[in-house]
């Protein structure tokens, strides 16, 4: 979609314009935001990991506050238990024993202000990222530096990736997701281009390994963050559902997700 | 089906046989333009004395039976001089008039549009002819005289914007109007997506829009009918047009093939501003272009032939790394048969598909879609009486679906070949429609059209436990894609699924005295093909897809009442109707929905219904030196998607929702003013409720991504939609009598140069951080000229 309006900018380039304007907008009441991201990076042990836990905003608000004060726990199928403790008033929670084993199910059970969260997911793999490749005229415009990152993917299963580029003159990360359903068994790359992008910036790519439902709850996540509105392309925006359940009253459901990843990593300083 | 023939030609020969018991003579034949032997659509052939009359048909015939007598008969045409002349009905006559044009004899240049005219008699409503002379008058962006653009002026019409494709008639969405060329089907209405309509103006003889009361001729969209009627070309000389604009321009040829009996036309346009994009050191392009063909042949007084083609296409090119082609092209031959003076044939044999190609080579990803249908189509007219006329005849459309396929570019691509299944229908409708004058007060049209819809076997098709392609997961309160079960395959030659529809189609006119009356309609319709689009206007790259297994047929019922009545002489008119309408089965989509390239649909549909009510008004003068019509609708427009089961909560928690193209208030005003010989002034001012939108009403931070969540779907507005636009048209030499005429345009489009929004984004700034809500607005004000000639 995004591609579509760029023709149209570009068709209207001598006539449209954009502006900033005021809104008033709708204030929604407060929901608890679960950013439970298991990360496995290849080749570390895996052991120390963190939950974050934030409250949703009114929309024009400069920052999200934390969400202090919970119980946050991790049970794998053995029953083992994983606790994690807020590091002071972050609203970050960690845990420094936390066993990742690949394809295990895991259950994460949240306990805010007396209300119970929980959710349920599965460890996925991830191959490796096997050489990156830089272009100096790519992009839509032909004169953008883009990055791609190549992986084959295995043709014996269905495969869902989460490729995260982060670069060092931006703290917002460059996601995509992907799924194999027209590249199955075949070397293909995660895709990454930005106008400011220059030689010497240092990149770190991530590929993550996720499930069938954080493809789906991804790529729709992906699609609400450049919302038009009332647009003619527009696509309806929707309310956006992880895999996290209230089970005290089902209506004030969470934001966010419970994923858990093994991690393909490549630094990249661009040429 | 062979049955229901059967059951007509008995049914036609009853009643024939009552009326060829009386003493009656038949006068009928075809009225044309004297200099270019074009037919005429909607020529009045009055009797006075006996307070009878007739208007020919879309292809200029007309047919007229009196009792034996003398009487006085008159032509008349407004814009043309009236043929008046006596005859005597002792025999059946056949007489082709030939109309001049009147223009020249008078001081002051008045054209009026007879096919405008309000017809308070016939029961015929909710319907708006417009000649192709006043949409060229009406002031538009960059000179580009647009159809599409023209209708959504009419009282119960409107589009998403600027920038939009299609139309919205009386709350209906824009895949709901059957939009036919010279009797067929055109799929995509819009070049450059939405920001011009496919029709060059020049080749284009009438349109008429259908917003209810539909004939039983028509069907298959539940909302409106557009027929635009081609010109044949000019059979008695040589001719050509054409203008100069700033984004296209266009040419058109026209001329004898054999004087007075074959014409041929030929029309072509295309835009050239990406000609001039290099100069701005860019390396893309966007451009369409069009060709209208049509070659007529006329044997003899009964037969006449019709060979017309349309082929446009849109390119857009982004460097190398984005190509996209698409649109319509359209074959079509028709035979016009006089079985007798009083029964009008004509056969239609139509070829029509609609083509997407998106290349995408940085992901080496060439992608194809389309639809291709072959549309036969009798259609006969019987004029058995002035008080009874009687249309029927049958449609039978086959359509071939190509859902997408994709393909790798090069060997280095890493996509894999893949094609979605191509799927196959076969609709069929046969109908009859009476027009019936009961008396000099009431007048009653009625007909039914009955419809079948057949889907034919396709190679694979899933199969879901209890039939349920959607799933709703009770814990998370979402709808998912269920697991198919299975698949099934089938021979192209199995029916996969049938649907049957009765669609009864009823109008009642009521003259209250000479200058006004009442009428009533009521319409059924079904529509069996359903446009993928979960954007608030088309794209291109939407695609149809049939009804079947899983997705039912839209069914539409509409009531609508009007108030009609003409002032001082017919030279003002006023239009008030009323409409209220549901339609059954309306897909809408569950939340994360992906259309592109879904082989499954029925897995991410939900079924609902949607719903519209309203009030039009139309204030019209019809002639003097100002010309131009005053248009208020106020409506709504709503969608409903129930859960199926208490437990689910359906789109939107069951509530009603507005449509993305619902306006509460569309007032536009059209018109034009004649300053002197040479020049003219005309100008439209609209202004409409902003159209609904989905607001964020919070934000949270997942992954370093700022991501607002959203109120209840559709529940604000964008601001309203206001314009003025403003054109001169300007005639050197009105009274030149050289063959080469010009003339030029000068237009502002937007005077006030308002900021409409187009729509609003709401996201993060990337150097501050901070939200922030930007608003996009297409065209602020638009100069532009354009230079049209012909010779």
């Amino acid at each position: 979609m995004k591609s579509k309006w760029l023709v149209i900018v570009i068709l209207t380039g001598f006539f449209s314009c954009e502006d900033v304007i005021e809104v008033e907008l709708n204030k929604a009441e407060p929901r608890l935001v679960i950013e439970a991201s298991i990360d496995w990076l290849k080749n570390t042990s895996g052991n120390e990991q963190e939950i974050k836990l934030t409250l949703s905003a009114p929309f024009f608000d400069n920052e999200v506050p934390p969400a202090n004060g919970a119980t946050v726990s991790i049970t794998n199928s053995m029953n083992t238990v994983f606790n994690f403790i807020e590091d002071a008033n972050s609203g970050i929670y960690k845990n420094a024993e936390f066993i990742p084993v690949i394809n295990e199910s895991y259950n994460l059970n949240i306990v805010y202000k007396d209300e119970v969260y929980t959710a349920t997911e599965t460890l996925k793999s991830v191959v490796p990222i096997d050489f990156i490749e830089q272009s100096n005229e790519g992009g839509f415009s032909g004169d953008q530096i883009e990055i791609k990152a190549f992986y084959t993917d295995p043709a014996d299963e269905e495969n869902y990736y989460l490729f995260e580029f982060l670069s060092d003159f931006t703290p917002i990360p460059s996601l995509e997701v992907y799924e194999d359903r027209f590249t199955n068994g075949n070397q293909i790359f995660g895709f990454y281009s930005d106008e400011d992008l220059e030689a010497g910036n240092i990149v770190t790519i991530r590929n993550h390994g996720a499930s069938e439902s954080f493809y789906a709850f991804m790529f729709l996540l992906l699609q609400q963050g450049s919302q038009d509105s009332g647009g003619p392309f527009e696509t309806q925006p929707a309310s956006v559902r992880g895999n996290c359940i209230n089970e005290t009253i089902s209506d004030n459901f969470p934001f966010g997700y419970f994923r858990l990843s093994e991690v393909a990593e490549v630094i990249y300083t661009v040429e | 089906m062979k049955k229901n023939v059967y059951g007509f030609l008995v049914l036609f020969l009853a009643l024939s046989s009552i009326i060829t018991a009386q003493e009656k003579f038949t006068l009928s034949g075809t009225i044309t333009d004297s200099e270019s032997n074009e037919t005429l659509i909607s020529v009045n052939i009055l009797v006075p004395d006996s307070q009878t009359g007739t208007v020919t048909n879309e292809y200029g015939f007309y047919s007229l039976t009196l009792p034996a007598g003398t009487y006085a008969i008159q032509v008349s045409y407004l814009g043309y001089k009236t043929i008046s002349e006596t005859i005597v009905f002792n025999d059946d006559v056949t007489k082709n008039y030939k109309l001049t044009e009147s223009a020249e004899n008078l001081d002051e240049v008045v054209i009026e549009e007879n096919v405008e005219r309000l017809n308070i008699k016939k029961p015929q409503m909710s319907v708006n002819s417009l000649s192709i002379k006043t949409i060229k008058n009406m002031p538009v962006v960059l000179g580009e005289v647009d159809i599409i653009k023209s209708i959504t002026l009419l009282p119960g019409v409107t589009n998403g914007g600027e920038g939009s494709s299609g139309f919205n008639v009386r709350g209906g969405s824009a895949d709901q109007n059957l939009i036919l060329l010279d009797e067929a089907i055109i799929f995509n209405s819009s070049h450059l997506f939405g920001f011009f309509s496919v029709f060059n103006p020049d080749a284009i003889k009438d349109i008429k829009l259908y917003k209810g009361g539909i004939p039983a001729k028509y069907g298959g969209r539940v909302s409106s009918v557009l027929d635009i009627y081609q010109k044949e070309g000019n059979s008695n000389e040589f001719h050509m047009n054409g203008g100069i604009g700033l984004v296209s321009s266009r040419l058109l040829a026209e001329g004898p093939i054999k004087k007075g009996k074959g014409s041929f036309l030929f029309a072509g346009r295309s835009s050239y501003a990406h000609l001039f994009l290099p100069l701005f050191d860019l390396d893309n392009t966007a451009y369409f272009y069009d060709l209208n063909t049509k070659l007529s042949y006329r044997f003899n007084n009964k037969n006449s032939i019709y060979l017309s083609g349309y082929f446009g296409r849109d390119v857009f090119e982004v460097s190398d790394s984005f190509e996209n082609t698409y649109g319509n092209t359209v074959l079509n031959f028709r035979w016009n048969h006089l079985f007798s003076d009083k029964l009008f044939s004509n056969l239609s044999l139509i070829y029509s598909d609609y083509d997407y190609d998106l290349k995408l080579a940085f992901v080496g990803f060439d992608w194809e879609s389309g639809i291709r249908n072959f549309n036969l189509k009798y259609d006969l007219k019987h004029y058995i009486s002035n008080n009874f006329k009687l249309e029927y005849g049958l449609n039978s459309i086959y359509y071939k679906f190509n859902p997408g396929e994709i393909s790798p570019i090069d060997e280095s691509s890493g996509i894999n070949q893949f094609k979605l299944t191509d799927k196959y229908a076969f609709e069929n409708a046969i109908y009859v429609d009476a027009e019936h004058k009961i008396n000099n007060k009431l007048s009653i049209s009625y007909g039914a059209r009955f419809s079948t819809f057949h889907r034919l076997g396709q190679d694979e098709l899933n199969i879901y436990e209890n039939g349920n392609a959607v799933s709703f997961n009770e814990a998370l309160q979402i709808y998912e894609k269920a697991e198919p079960i299975g698949t099934e395959s089938f021979e192209r030659s199995d029916v996969i699924a049938s649907f049957a529809n009765i669609e009864p189609r009823l109008a009642i006119a009521y003259q209250l005295n000479d200058i006004s009356s009442i009428k009533a309609s009521y319409n059924r319709m079904s529509q069996y093909l359903h446009l993928l689009s979960n954007t608030s206007s088309p794209t291109p790259l939407d695609v149809w897809a049939p009804s079947g297994k899983y997705i039912e047929p839209q069914l539409l019922d509409q009531v609508a009442v009007g108030y009609f009545r003409t002032f001082k002489d017919n030279v003002f008119s006023l239009e008030v109707e009323s409409f209220y309408k549901t339609i059954q089965n309306r897909i809408d989509y569950i939340d994360g929905a992906n259309l592109i390239a879904n082989d499954a649909i029925e897995q991410i549909v939900l079924n609902g219904q949607a719903r519209a009510y309203g009030l039009e008004i139309l204030l019209r003068k019809n002639e003097g030196r100002f010309k131009g019509w005053l248009a208020y609708t106020i409506s709504k427009s709503e969608q409903q998607t129930p859960g199926r089961t208490p437990e689910e909560p359906g789109i939107n928690n069951g509530e009603w929702y507005r449509t993305p193209w619902d306006k509460t208030h569309d007032i536009s005003f059209t018109g034009s003013y004649e300053l002197n010989r040479k020049w003219s002034v005309s100008s439209n001012f609209l202004f409409q409720t902003g159209i609904p939108a989905t607001f964020p009403n919070g934000q949270y931070e997942y992954n370093g991504l700022t991501v607002p969540s959203y109120e209840a779907r559709n529940s604000s507005r964008l601001s309203s939609y206001n314009r003025l636009d403003v054109a001169f048209n300007f005639n050197p030499n009105p009274d030149s009598e050289k063959r080469f005429k010009g003339n030029w345009v000068f237009s502002v489009y937007n005077l006030y140069n308002r900021r409409n929004a187009a729509s609003i984004s709401f996201r993060e700034n990337s150097s501050t951080g901070a939200n922030e809500a930007t608003r996009l607005s297409i065209f602020g004000i638009v100069p532009s000229v354009s230079y049209n000639f012909k010779f």
